[in-house]
């Protein structure tokens, strides 16, 4: 009957003087790739092979963006450009927001420094004061009450 | 007569092998899993603090922001639970930010190191320290990410606050063309950066990823499933590789404006080193710098190799020289050349990490 045969606790393992060989020839392998991307001959071939990419594909990406942009006209549809117009103004309105919070920050930096409220931590919904327009309304009671 | 059983168990077991090896390369690992809160965000960029576990009166009170680099993702900071970056800070009571820059989109390719360390990193500290009441605060810039903090802190870094700051393999000089592959491939006589950028607009995260690859392209592409397959049966290494594979697979293009401006003002004619870098019309000056530095220097890293990290040394130090730590004896850490630890010009003893 076959057994395994065992040693230290590890199984035989026929693949490891193979897997010795490997390693050996993977390491050579792997300098000699590295000599060569580190060539300036490579630099030049991956830069041409490229530039070719980029040359031959030009005709059909235009093509191909012709045609897309004429469909998503007739389906009456946005282009990439629309969107990319309507993202670069969200971009700047977010930017005016941002600007906005930082002059708020330095107007509540201000009054606490200036000792007149206490540290702003948000409130509770219900014990936030009660909008200006009541206020408004209690003036303008005073004000017929005053013409009366 | 043989047993049945000796001769299926090999199969069962290349079976499995099999299955988890599947399993792997087609699943996507659970990655940056310390609980974070969103502080601040603008277009694609956006501020986390990271949830501290320690009380207040155990935390140290400058906090640390983490600026990753514009091309990757930045949750190879807080990879898995049990080996996060992130989370060890967050359990040594450092209150910890994360500056993640997004995925650009096509709306974002005129995007500059102008914009990066003039518009989004001021209004994102000055979020932080409104929201959170500090004054001063300590920064960790990896690869670009080192790049932009590094002309952050010579233009703004005074005026903002920046107390200490940190560069985790740090692409700095560019003088030593010999020792950088990708200065070779994209030297202008074999690489047309605008016609590139005029195809793709941003450049591509896959073009990134074949050029990190393509400069040990054995390793990368053959050794690294050679690898997993020799230790498959491990659970605990079979993770780890699953966590790290799905962060190599993960990338984002970058921001054309900004790849124009690393090509061709960095790469090529070595600006920032020589002091001729010119964003938004301010010349980085990199004697400007006063915050405390410490530059960590990966000793084998072939993608920043130490040229590029060492010289900021001489720009920024003036009487004290600097000196490099002991090499981490440990096994885990023999990539670690040193970590120099260096005085500000401002500091008359030697800063060591980040001061409480």
């Amino acid at each position: 009957m076959a057994e395994d045969p065992v040693h230290d606790g590890k199984r035989f393992d026929p693949m490891e003087p193979w897997k010795g060989v490997r390693d050996i020839y993977l390491d050579a392998w792997g300098k000699t790739m590295v000599d060569m991307v580190n060539s300036e001959a490579y630099a030049q071939a991956t830069g041409a092979v490229l530039d070719t990419y980029l040359t031959v594909s030009a005709p059909f990406r235009e093509a191909v963006e012709k045609a897309m942009l004429k469909t998503l006209e007739q389906l009456a549809m946005p282009s990439r450009a629309d969107v990319v117009s309507i993202a670069g103004r969200m971009t700047n309105i977010e930017m005016r927001l941002d600007d906005l919070d930082a002059k708020l920050d330095g107007i509540q930096r201000l009054i606490v420094q200036a000792g007149t409220a206490p540290l702003a931590e948000p409130r509770p919904a219900h014990q936030r004061s009660k909008p200006p327009a009541s206020k408004k309304t209690s003036s303008a009671k005073k004000a017929k009450r005053g013409k009366k | 007569m043989a047993e049945a059983p000796v001769l299926t168990d090999p199969f069962t077991e290349a079976a499995e092998r099999l299955k988890t090896l599947t399993k792997v390369m087609s699943t996507k690992a659970a990655i940056g899993q310390t609980p974070k809160e969103l502080v601040w965000t603008l277009n694609k960029a956006k501020l986390y603090r990271y949830t501290p576990v320690l009380p207040q009166e155990q935390r140290h009170p400058v906090p640390v922001v983490l600026v990753f680099a514009l091309m990757n993702r930045p949750y190879i900071l807080d990879l898995r639970p049990g080996h996060s970056f992130v989370e060890y800070m967050v359990n040594k009571g450092y209150d910890l930010y994360l500056l993640d820059w997004g995925a650009p989109g096509p709306e974002d390719k005129n995007l500059t190191f102008d914009d990066y360390t003039l518009d989004y990193m001021p209004r994102a500290i000055r979020k932080l320290k409104a929201t959170f009441g500090v004054e001063e605060f300590s920064l960790l810039g990896w690869c670009i990410g080192a790049i932009l903090t590094t002309i952050y802190a010579a233009l703004r870094g005074d005026e903002d606050g920046l107390r200490n700051l940190i560069l985790l393999t740090a692409p700095l000089d560019f003088s030593d063309k010999q020792n950088l592959t990708f200065a070779r491939w994209t030297d202008e006589r074999y690489f047309d950066v605008d016609k590139v950028l005029a195809t793709f607009g941003n450049m591509p995260g896959e073009m990134i990823d074949y050029g990190a690859k393509a400069l040990k392209p054995v390793e990368n592409y053959v050794g690294n499933y050679v690898k997993l397959w020799d230790n498959i049966d491990d659970p605990r290494m079979v993770e780890s590789w699953h966590a790290m594979n799905t962060w190599v697979t993960d990338n984002v293009p970058l921001a054309g404006g900004a790849f124009r401006q690393l090509i061709v003002d960095l790469y090529r004619k070595d600006k920032l080193m020589r002091g001729e870098l010119m964003i938004r019309g301010q010349r980085v000056d990199l004697s400007r710098i006063h915050a405390n530095l410490l530059t960590v220097i990966a000793e084998d890293d072939h993608i920043t190799p130490s040229c590029q990290s060492e010289p900021i040394m001489a720009e920024v130090v003036t009487s004290e020289s600097w000196r490099a730590a002991e090499p981490a004896s440990s096994p885990g850490r023999t990539s670690m050349a040193g970590w120099h630890l260096v005085p500000s010009k401002d500091q008359s003893s030697l800063t060591c990490g980040i001061r409480r």
